[in-house]
């Protein structure tokens, strides 16, 4: 354990706010993507284990759009809207089959259609990774030095996209007829199909947003990372200890469990550099052992 | 005939010897060292995947985390044939690495499964899983004894023993069979003893037990350090058979592995892992052999499996053939 | 044989039950009745252990059980059946029966012996002829008749060899004339076991019929206990049910 290189580390101003910053990026990408699952489960009970496959084709999906039009922002969007149609046709030709399965059927059919998203974006694209999109152009400007500590504004950029993207969430779940209908059926489904509510269309909806929110973190990590088959495998573990730590189907917890897996991966890659995914995966033990429920979900 | 009817030790024990002797006929039948290298890998992952079945088949505890023991058995077996004591120990090394293995698993499976057993449905199934990646994660950060990613390194001996050397492809297949069937003659005597059976009384209503003055902690704990056992047996002949011990061996996707097998074989029947295990290898084998996407056949495979027959082959046969 | 002392217990500020005190004789057979919500299964899940009194004490015989566990009180002799049946849907009743002897005999821990050819048969066979399940002694129980299912589940608390049994609402779900053979099997079982009996029932014609005596709960307190003469005549429970005659 490198505890001097962490105390250090937190003494020093530069590297204190650059590691948090890191910490903010990879924590905020991952509740973009977390989210989804979160919500999914929340409302549909289904654990999406094939959440992170779409998290892989938001990112091949903006990195091709990206190559056909240059365009970052059209890439990104399309890319995540793509992934939300793709969603849609997933949940209503293969998810609605196993609602009332059990949790190994359901954990079984995503997982295979895991497995075949990763070889099919290798005979479409290529074995090869392809190289990040890159940073737009408008964001290749020269880092900014806050309290000597380095920052790419990009970064900044995208903490506060996603940022907004979880204002947005929280507006459409709690102001919106939508919202207010989504959490209704994640309580009483049958309730709402006896009020005339179309319950397929609300599922498919949700689940349509909770792939659009994957689909997004994807497009988000092609600019900054490389984009390759089987890059949804680490983001879904993570997406999984997010949402345990924060609560199934809470969003507001997914986003403090967020903040708190990229602070301690950027921190932890300080402190403990062999053991950064074993530190996850404690406070993933340790919260199911303490408390099941998680930081904000309700005790069922 | 009469005695091959009663379903009793004895007759499993004849069963299993015929079936050894039937293998080994069979090695000489079919020289193909690749056709060798099949049926061990079936009875070594079969085993893997029927002491899973323990848990899923016959407790309906749904663990997704179970590779930890079987990583947990091939690394220990590694690390002591990789250390002094076989200097000691020579012709006892192998038998006693893989006790050794055996009774690691154990103990990390009691240690595991008191915390875990605690829980409910998908919170026990998470907080396996989450055990098992945080071994794989000490054992990625433990380099200096594990040789971390690279997994262990510089190979081991192994020091002939009771006349057998596993360094002899014969050997070795003659042996790893017939500790599998071993251990599956012995599991059966346990699935099928009043033991077994509150296991299928749990599985089938776990509030009812109390009622009846049974306290099911104490047997789902005892079952899950006998599945956890059964796995590192398995990871140490795994071991064995790779002259090391691997990192992947402890990832989650070494633990959708058996969930594969338990599926294609059928979980409700006793050996439906181990045909799962045969179908999964045939299949393998003959994907890798045709085109690189192994992962779209499987997948494809499992779909199949998951929305049209949804359930195992070999429960689809014997529900055919009518019996249980 | 069993005596309630002043049971209560709230749940989140509602008196499930309030006060409740009984005796019942030795080798009695006694119905528990009320409306619905009266606290009927509450009371049953108290004597039982599946919940924790607040005020009270309860005793077999002489025993104190108060606030032992649920395992605990099963072995002092009190077993019961339940309201929607609780059994063990892929086992077969022979094996279900078996499996419940075994386990009050803490036989279940056994890896030496088969189960198929256990000894335990023969009392297996015995408990399930005096449940009346001969005919369906192999069907797997998910299969079975719903009458059957519940004669299954008491079969189960039979297995136990109570002293007490409990028998929550034996005949619900069941047409008059499966009632009335349902209600003869348990008083056979009954005269046979010299068990002390207490079922929850609504049919009052099934209640006065068989109970020797009557408790009438309502809002979780007794207003009234007494032989079925009595209680007939009794105005609050003819206030209580507005009438009588139930289902």
């Amino acid at each position: 354990m490198e505890i001097f290189a962490l105390f250090d580390c937190i003494m020093s101003p530069a590297c204190l706010l650059s590691q948090a910053a890191g910490g903010l990026k990879i924590g905020m990408l991952l509740f973009l993507v977390a989210s989804g699952l979160t919500l999914v489960f929340g409302v549909l009970g289904v654990i999406n284990f094939a959440h992170g496959a779409l998290y892989m084709l938001g990112a091949y999906f903006s990195w091709q759009i990206m190559s056909i039009t240059g365009h970052f922002g059209l890439s990104v969007i399309l890319g995540a809207l793509g992934v939300g149609i793709f969603g849609l046709l997933f949940e209503r030709i293969l998810i609605s089959r196993v609602y009332n399965a059990e949790l190994l059927v359901q954990i079984l059919l995503c997982y295979s259609v895991v497995l075949i998203l990763d070889d099919l974006v290798m005979i479409i694209w290529g074995d090869e990774f392809l190289s990040s999109v890159g940073v737009p152009e408008v964001f290749q400007v020269p880092p900014l030095f806050i309290f000597d500590a380095i920052i790419p504004p990009f970064h900044l950029a995208i903490i506060a996209m996603s940022f907004i993207v979880g204002l947005i969430l929280w507006f459409i779940m709690t102001k919106t007829r939508f919202g207010r209908l989504v959490r209704a059926a994640a309580v009483n489904p049958k309730m709402l199909e006896a009020l005339g509510i179309n319950i397929n269309l609300l599922r498919a909806g949700v689940f349509m947003l909770g792939s659009f929110l994957a689909g997004l973190g994807g497009a988000l990590a092609a600019s900054v990372g490389s984009v390759v088959s089987g890059m949804g495998n680490s983001i879904i573990i993570e997406s999984f200890i997010v949402t345990v730590i924060g609560g199934m189907g809470s969003i507001s917890g997914a986003f403090l469990a967020s903040l708190i897996i990229g602070m301690a991966r950027s921190f932890g890659a300080v402190a403990m550099p062999l053991f950064t995914d074993g530190l996850m995966f404690l406070i993933m033990v340790l919260v199911l052992v303490l408390r099941p429920q998680g930081l904000m979900g309700n005790k069922k | 005939m009469l005695f091959l009817n009663k379903d009793n030790f004895q007759r499993d024990v004849f069963l299993g010897l015929l079936a050894w002797l039937i293998l080994i006929i069979f090695y000489f039948i079919f020289p193909d060292p690749g056709i060798h290298d099949i049926i061990q890998k079936v009875f070594i992952l079969g085993l893997f995947a029927m002491s899973l079945n323990i848990l899923i088949g016959y407790l309906g505890l749904i663990a997704f985390g179970h590779a930890a023991f079987f990583a947990s058995g091939a690394y220990t077996l590694g690390l002591f044939l990789q250390s002094d004591f076989v200097l000691n120990l020579a012709s006892f090394s192998i038998p006693v690495a893989m006790l050794l293995a055996v009774l690691v698993s154990s103990i990390l499976a009691a240690l595991i499964g008191v915390i875990c057993i605690r829980l409910k449905d998908i919170y026990f199934s998470f907080l396996t899983l989450a055990f098992q990646m945080l071994i794989y994660s000490i054992i990625l950060a433990l380099v200096n004894i594990t040789g971390g990613d690279q997994g262990l390194m510089g190979g081991f001996p192994k020091p002939p023993f009771l006349g057998i050397d596993l360094g002899k492809p014969f050997d070795f297949y003659a042996f790893t069979i017939f500790i599998s069937i071993i251990t599956i003659v012995l599991l059966r005597q346990i699935i099928e003893s009043p033991f077994g059976y509150g296991l299928r009384m749990i599985r089938d209503n776990s509030e009812r037990p109390a009622a009846l003055g049974f306290s099911n902690q104490k047997h789902k704990l005892i079952a899950f350090i006998i599945a956890g056992s059964i796995a590192g047996l398995a990871g140490s002949l795994q071991a064995l058979l790779d002259v090391g011990a691997y990192p992947e061996w402890a990832f989650w996707s070494k633990s959708a592995e058996p969930l594969f097998m338990i599926l294609l074989g059928g979980m409700h029947s006793f050996l439906g892992p181990l045909m799962g295990a045969l179908i999964f290898e045939i299949l393998n084998d003959f994907v890798t052999a045709n085109t690189r996407y192994y992962g779209l056949v499987l997948g494809l495979v499992i779909l199949c499996f998951v929305l049209g027959l949804k359930k195992g082959l070999l429960d689809w046969i014997l529900i055919k053939f009518n019996r249980k | 044989m069993l005596k309630l002392d002043k049971l209560s217990k709230s749940f989140g500020g509602i008196l499930a039950t309030d006060n409740v005190s009984l005796e019942l004789k030795p080798n009695s057979i006694n119905a528990v009745i009320g409306p619905n919500g009266a606290g009927k299964t509450t009371l049953f899940n108290l004597i039982t252990g599946k919940i924790s009194l607040d005020k009270g004490q309860i005793f077999i015989g002489n025993k104190n059980i108060t606030n032992l566990t649920e395992s605990e009180i099963t072995h002092l002799g009190v077993a019961r059946a339940f309201q929607i049946t609780n059994i063990f849907p892929t086992l077969s009743v022979k094996d279900s029966i078996k499996v419940a002897l075994l386990a009050k005999q803490h036989g279940l821990n056994n890896m030496w012996n088969r189960f198929k050819t256990h000894s335990i048969n023969n009392e297996a066979e015995s408990i399930a002829k005096l449940s009346g399940l001969t005919k369906s002694y192999d069907t797997i129980s998910s299969e079975l008749s719903h009458g059957d299912q519940k004669l299954l589940d008491i079969a189960l608390a039979l297995a136990l060899k109570p002293k007490v049994l409990l028998l929550d609402e034996p005949t619900a779900g069941m047409g008059p004339e499966e009632r009335w053979k349902m209600i003869d099997r348990i008083q056979k079982l009954w005269k046979k076991t010299k068990m002390t009996v207490l079922f929850i029932e609504h049919d009052m014609d099934i209640v006065f019929d068989t109970a020797q005596n009557i408790y009438v709960l309502q809002q979780g307190s007794i207003i009234a206990e007494g032989t079925p003469k009595e209680i007939k005549n009794n105005k609050k429970v003819i206030e209580a049910y507005l009438g009588g005659g139930k289902k």
